[in-house]
């Protein structure tokens, strides 16, 4: 491998500078090559930045779109969100997991985790309001899929939509899980007790 | 005479031993190097860099009698794709290293694995140097980042792939959910079609057609229930059975 290669069938089009190979093999490839090669002629040098610095504009775009969702489900008593509501705040968190997921490759993957793992876990959120649990429940697994130290209740909430939808044991499972990233938290424990209660009751 | 004769026998015999004991040993490497290299390579033919220098290369088109020059900003994401591939190996590398050589010193795999994971691993470190020296070439001091860059790539497509993997689950949840609820909620409705003529005072004989009707419902809608619910509409169609 050291000094020979394989020379591949490439063509390029001179005008628009896009790959093609008569080859289908190649296709994956080279689409995946000119997606890179476009996202990389926007660039002022036109080699990525190093990870350390990070283009601010996208974080600001992500945080104003949690801040609009956190507004949109919040309401003025201590009364649950409506379903408009909820679907408002899902649309929004839904724009900024978009924003935070579409970030450039090379752009630091940690950003990226952190964002999208708080984004899920609200939108998340927003589905329970809107009675919508397998996609809270998803979305909250999502959520501790990006972060999972620190985030109970992204955890509470996957057990929360199980236990809605009847799956009692598989929340029991999870919650177990979740208590043991996340030591004694207080809503999970509570969770917790409740779920044993429940398979007590129709175990007997 | 006689002296430069009995002097010749001793380096005769050292020229034939140095002689025959060098062909051996030039033998016996040239095998060795035959053997290593018709070994099965470690990784599957690296399709990002044969496209980096393919691109290099490149023919003229038909209709061309000159090749029109690659920009530079092909061939930098053109590399930007070689070093993610790169970091990828180097990752499978350092993964298997350890258990490898653990395996190895038990005698459970051959020595012929481990020369050719020696030899992958040998041609990631030239491969790594070859890109950092390409990068350079194509930016000042990019060698330095290029596979800071890689690393990211890497790690943000493997996220993606994992969130696509989660939501895709969270779709498939939201089927089962629709068709759970809708057996529920039938379930439900039986029971409540059940208790009207088990409230009714023995209807029995009049009533015949009708509960075999609702008996043959309940057994329609046995398989498409659930596993929770499966076991009590079990118990109900029994109970119908019974009393007939």
């Amino acid at each position: 491998m050291d000094e020979t290669f394989t020379l591949l069938p490439i063509q390029m089009d001179p005008a628009s500078k896009s790959l093609s190979s008569p080859t289908r093999t190649l296709d994956p490839d080279l689409t995946a090559l000119n997606a890179l090669h476009r996202a990389i002629l926007a660039l002022p040098n036109q080699i990525p930045p190093p990870p350390t610095n990070v283009n601010p504009k996208r974080s600001a775009q992500v945080q104003k779109m949690r801040d609009q969702g956190n507004a949109s489900l919040r309401t003025g008593k201590s009364s649950p969100p409506s379903a408009a509501q909820a679907q408002e705040a899902i649309k929004l968190y839904t724009y900024g997991i978009e924003m935070a997921t579409g970030r450039p490759g090379w752009e630091p993957s940690a950003l990226v985790k952190e964002e999208a793992g708080v984004l899920f876990a609200n939108r998340a959120q927003a589905y329970m309001a809107a009675r919508m649990w397998p996609e809270g429940a998803a979305d909250a697994e999502t959520s501790v899929e990006l972060k999972r130290a620190g985030n109970g209740k992204a955890w509470w909430r996957r057990g929360r939509c199980l236990c809605e939808m009847g799956r009692w044991e598989e929340a029991g499972r999870w919650v177990r899980g979740g208590l043991e990233v996340e030591g004694n938290e207080q809503d999970l424990s509570g969770l917790a007790k409740e779920i044993a209660g429940h398979l007590d009751k129709s175990g007997i | 005479m006689v002296d430069l004769i009995g002097l010749a026998m001793p380096f005769a015999y050292l020229g034939l031993l140095v002689g025959s004991l060098a062909t051996f040993s030039s033998l016996y490497r040239k095998r060795k190097t035959a053997r290593s290299a018709s070994l099965e390579p470690w990784f599957d033919p690296h399709v990002q860099r044969n496209i980096y220098l393919s691109l290099l290369h490149l023919e003229p088109q038909p209709d061309q009698d000159k090749a029109t020059p690659v920009p530079d900003s092909i061939l930098k994401a053109a590399l930007l794709q070689r070093a993610a591939e790169d970091i990828r190996r180097i990752l499978a590398i350092r993964g298997a290293k350890q258990p490898l050589s653990q395996l190895l010193q038990r005698g459970s795999v051959g020595d012929d694995l481990w020369q050719r994971f020696l030899r992958a691993e040998k041609e990631m470190e030239a491969e790594v140097k070859d890109v950092v020296e390409e990068a350079n070439a194509l930016a000042t001091n990019w060698g330095q980042t290029v596979f800071q860059s890689a690393n990211e790539m890497v790690n943000n497509a493997t996220i993606r792939e994992r969130v696509g993997e989660l939501q895709a689950k969270g779709r498939a949840d939201r089927e089962w959910w629709d068709k759970e609820r809708e057996s529920i909620s039938s379930k439900f409705m039986q029971e409540l079609d059940e208790e009207v003529p088990a409230g009714g005072s023995k209807p029995a004989s009049t009533k015949a057609g009708n509960s075999d009707e609702e008996a043959v419902l309940v057994e329609a809608g046995g398989p498409a229930a659930g596993g929770s619910t499966a076991g009590s509409k079990g118990g109900t169609v029994k109970k119908r059975k019974g009393k007939k």
